[in-house]
């Protein structure tokens, strides 16, 4: 699907056995990640994984304690300026200042990014992550879904090539979050290359093709989401009147295997539709009214189950 | 390394301006004077240099100030913004912010002195205007008596209390770059703010001890005074000289700690 296209400056992000331990324990340990241009690349990872501090570290803020960095091939131990050219992120929330408006500081940043960008420019951005009318206020007076779009904003003054963001979703509303994914399709479609930080896989299974999952500093999986998707298999959520009894007719069926009470739902995988009709079939004819049948999402806690076939937490149906 | 200090130099004044702390500290250098002239017009000079020119003239004013507020005085001034201008962008995680654009760590700390030392020179100079045209006021625009006894013109004494003002700042700066060394390494601007005023209390103590009479020159504290030169007959320049050195030597350490620690140190929080 996604071509492995190297061109003469190198990848957007390219780290190799990357490193940082605090007081001994590693926070991250060992990690290589790859990011192609032009594609929106998951890290994806529960709480204390690691992946805010692997963007720190890709960010010039924190030191390796060990591997490599290139960012479009430049090395930032050479020099962090060079390599941070284009490259432009936040990491966990935006922080300005809070007593500056929002317009003082996206020129500041303006400035500090030494690009001759202009404040007509500023505006522009300003209008693209609408803010434009409020751009006068001082950041204190902001809501937390403003502070993430100016964040963005401070980003796109820096006109990167390659944008990090760290759980930019956190704090928003659905219509923010549907603003966000719009945007960051939209920045996509110009070319510029995404990484993004997330624990929730349905939170970038939609944006992303390529993710890799960080747990306890280490790479547990990278590659497409597809099929991450087709190794966690299909499975549905069944909820029904009689759970234990709708749990044993699930059993019986032919092609269905994983059963599970979970939450007032049965929960299963599936092979085939035909496993489904046969099980709609055989609820029916044991007098069990379904209530709902429904996908299950995929997640990430499924993902790990799948991946490391963990002890699972939950009572299993003999069949 | 100029044009990015300066650009950081820059948005730093900005920022300065946009908050209260400094006005709060650029109040008190204008509002300390005025208080301080109230309580003489009520009790009469006490012995500082100069300060028989009190109720004569109002010249000299700011000078005889300087003996009031000691150390500790500008040191409060000092410590205010000093210690809060790295600490307070750690603490509220602005750092990463701004480390991550097009500057050097090196150019960020170095506007940040900068505007710090600016900052300084601008709440001495209001203290001065201030208590300059406060004693003017009082006791009108009349010659002074030096320290040595000698008659200055109005306008003489005038022209050297602006080198004398100048002077007395070089000391201070030292205390200002200890405080930016306590606001890079504490990141805690209450820590950094508290420790550079025990700090120039504790210059003062050290100050105070007889057993080292002979190392007081050399002292930071003993530098507050070194203006007396320029108000003594003939004028001096040894003490202003010694001032300028010992008060870089005080000022050198702490700042290229600051530098080291800055550039080297996980931005984390
Ligand atoms: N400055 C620090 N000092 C000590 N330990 C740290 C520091 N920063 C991170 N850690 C530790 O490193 C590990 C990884 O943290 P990190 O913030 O990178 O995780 P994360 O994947 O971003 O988690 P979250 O989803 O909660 O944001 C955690 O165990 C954390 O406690
Ligand atoms: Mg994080």
């Amino acid at each position: 699907m996604v071509q492995v296209v190297r061109d003469a400056a190198g990848a957007p992000i390219e780290a190799r056995r990357l490193t940082k331990r605090y007081r001994e324990v590693p926070a991250v340990d060992g990690v290589d990640v790859t990011v192609l241009p032009g594609e929106i690349y998951g890290f994806l990872g529960p709480n204390g994984a690691g992946k805010t501090t692997t963007m720190r570290m890709l960010l010039g803020l924190v030191r390796p304690d060990a591997g490599t960095i290139r960012l479009f091939g430049r090395d930032p131990k050479e020099d962090l300026l060079a390599a941070l050219k284009g490259v432009a992120g936040i990491i966990e929330e935006p922080r300005l200042y809070s007593y500056l408006s929002g317009r003082a500081n996206l020129r500041m940043l303006a400035d500090f990014d030494r690009s001759g960008v202009d404040r007509a420019f500023v505006e522009e951005v300003l209008e693209t992550v609408e803010l434009r009318d409020r751009a006068g206020d001082r950041v204190r007076e902001y809501s937390q879904g403003m502070r993430q779009r100016l964040g963005i904003a401070a980003c796109l003054v820096r006109r990167p090539r390659l944008l990090m963001l760290d759980e930019p979703a956190n704090g928003l509303d659905p219509a923010g979050i549907r603003y966000l994914r719009r945007l960051l399709r939209r920045l996509s479609a110009d070319g510029i290359t995404v990484f993004l930080s997330s624990h929730l896989l349905a939170e970038v299974q939609e944006l992303c093709a390529r993710v890799a999952i960080v747990a306890a500093g280490r790479i547990v999986y990278e590659g497409e989401i597809d099929e991450l998707r087709a190794r966690a298999g299909r499975r549905y959520r069944l909820t029904a009147a009689a759970l234990e009894r709708a749990a044993s007719v699930c059993a019986a069926v032919p092609g269905i295997s994983d059963v599970a009470i979970v939450d007032e739902h049965v929960t299963f995988a599936v092979d085939a539709d035909e496993a489904l009709l046969a099980l709609t079939r055989g609820l029916a004819e044991a007098d069990i009214a379904i209530l709902a049948l429904v996908p299950e999402q995929l997640t990430l806690e499924r993902v790990f189950f799948e991946l490391t076939e963990g002890p699972a937490e939950r009572e299993t149906v003999p069949a | 390394m100029i044009g990015g200090t300066l650009i950081a130099y820059r948005w730093e004044l900005v920022k300065l301006v946009a908050q209260r702390r400094t006005w709060l500290g650029m109040l008190t250098a204008a509002v300390g004077p005025i208080v301080y002239l109230l309580l003489e017009l009520a009790q009469g000079p006490p012995g500082a240099p100069l300060a028989n020119n009190l109720g004569h003239t109002g010249v000299g004013f700011a000078l005889v100030v300087f003996k009031l507020i000691a150390v500790v005085g500008p040191a409060i001034i000092v410590a205010l913004i000093a210690g809060d201008i790295v600490a307070s962008e750690d603490m509220e995680g602005t750092l990463k912010t701004i480390l991550t654009r097009s500057l050097r760590r090196g150019e960020v700390l170095a506007g940040k002195l900068l505007a710090l030392f600016t900052y300084l020179a601008a709440a001495m100079a209001l203290f001065f205007v201030v208590s300059t045209v406060g004693g003017v006021i009082a006791w009108g625009f009349h010659p002074l008596l030096n320290i040595s006894g000698s008659r200055l013109s109005a306008l003489h004494a005038l022209a050297l209390d602006v080198p004398a003002v100048a002077v007395y700042c070089l000391p201070v700066l030292a205390l200002a770059s200890f405080g930016l060394f306590l606001s890079v390494v504490t990141r805690q601007s209450v820590a950094a703010i508290g420790g550079t005023l025990i700090y120039a209390m504790a210059l003062q103590g050290v100050a105070a001890i007889s057993a080292i009479r002979s190392a007081h020159p050399f002292l930071l504290t003993n530098q507050f005074t070194a203006w007396h030169d320029l108000f003594q007959t003939p004028t001096a320049s040894g003490a202003i000289v010694r001032s300028l050195w010992v008060s870089a030597a005080f000022a050198l350490p702490p700042l290229v700690a600051a530098w080291v620690v800055f550039n080297r140190r996980d931005i984390a929080s």
